[in-house]
């Protein structure tokens, strides 16, 4: 009877184990992406691991519209092309570093967050920024980190478009901070006064600053 | 004597595979965190998962009883 109730349990922990092993990896997204630049080798774009809040999005790009709300002066709001074609684009090689323990370096291409903050003149008292997305999560970062660190809204990764799983239309890289930092499907940068703010897991645990070089609870 | 490290071996194996199940739900809280959450009733969420996972002092333990668990079946076996 025992080694039957051992035979039991040693089959629910090996499908427990088996469940673990699967990756739910993504299937084969753009075979045309560069995997070195100036020297450095990249990750592939596949090589992320899928644990968004709500999976992977579908953002209709015809009536996509980017709104920068909040504490500014002239709220705005773009198209997807508006936003390529009005604002500079620059490309850095960023490393993604996810708490799971997982990381991703990536070619990004994309317009400067603090341009885009630029053309809606922000309010002296404006603290952060809040970044929305297409499926409801939200996370913050502080306006000085963004200006000091050139924080790219990437539109690009490994020279593709983003593809829908990795956030098209727009994706943050937030470098130097922990991968829920990393906000995709963009669909809104509030900016506001409420350095207390709390985003989608940082309200469920995980630190604020999200900082690299701290843990990343709270 | 014999029957007190039988029973010695019988909590370790017990106790190992239950820190083992731990450990595994609580690794899949993090990477399946919706699935686990919903099945723990909101109990175990990543953030909890992921400071129960990550605690040294339970891999600690893990380790040791699997040690025991290895070596305790060579503690008092007659030679013939």
């Amino acid at each position: 009877m025992k080694r039957k109730t051992a035979l039991i349990l040693s089959s629910v922990l090996l499908v427990l184990l088996a469940i673990g092993g699967c990756n739910g990896g993504a299937d084969d997204l753009a075979p045309a992406e560069v995997r070195e630049y100036e020297g450095e080798n990249l990750s592939s774009i596949n090589d992320f691991r899928e644990n968004s809040i709500k999976g992977p999005q579908y953002v209709d790009i015809n009536d996509y519209q980017l709104q920068i709300t909040g504490l500014v002066e002239s709220p705005q709001s773009y198209g997807y092309d508006e936003v390529i074609s009005l604002f500079p684009s620059y490309k850095k090689v960023v490393t993604l570093y996810c708490v799971e323990g997982w990381d991703v370096t990536i070619l990004w291409e994309g317009v400067l967050v603090d341009d885009l903050l630029a053309a809606a003149d922000p309010m002296p008292e404006a603290r952060i920024a809040i970044f929305h997305a297409y499926d409801g999560y939200t996370t913050s970062l502080f306006l000085d980190y963004i200006t000091d660190n050139n924080i790219l809204m990437a539109y690009k990764m490994n020279e593709v478009t983003l593809p829908a799983a990795r956030g098209f239309p727009f994706a943050l890289v937030a470098e130097s901070k922990w991968g829920y930092k990393w906000i995709k499907w963009i669909t809104e940068i509030e900016l506001s006064d409420d350095e207390d703010y709390q985003g989608y897991w940082e309200s469920r645990g995980y630190s604020d600053s999200g900082d690299l070089d701290e843990s990343f609870f709270d | 004597m014999m029957n007190r490290l039988r029973l010695a071996r019988k909590i370790i194996q017990w106790l190992l595979l239950a820190v083992a199940v731990f450990l595994l739900i609580t690794g899949l809280g993090i990477t399946y965190y919706g699935a686990v959450e919903t099945i723990s009733f909101g109990l175990l969420t990543k953030n909890l998962s992921h400071q129960i996972h990550t605690a040294p002092g339970l891999w600690i333990f893990f380790v040791v009883l699997l040690a025991l668990h290895i070596f305790l079946p060579f503690i008092g076996r007659k030679k013939n």
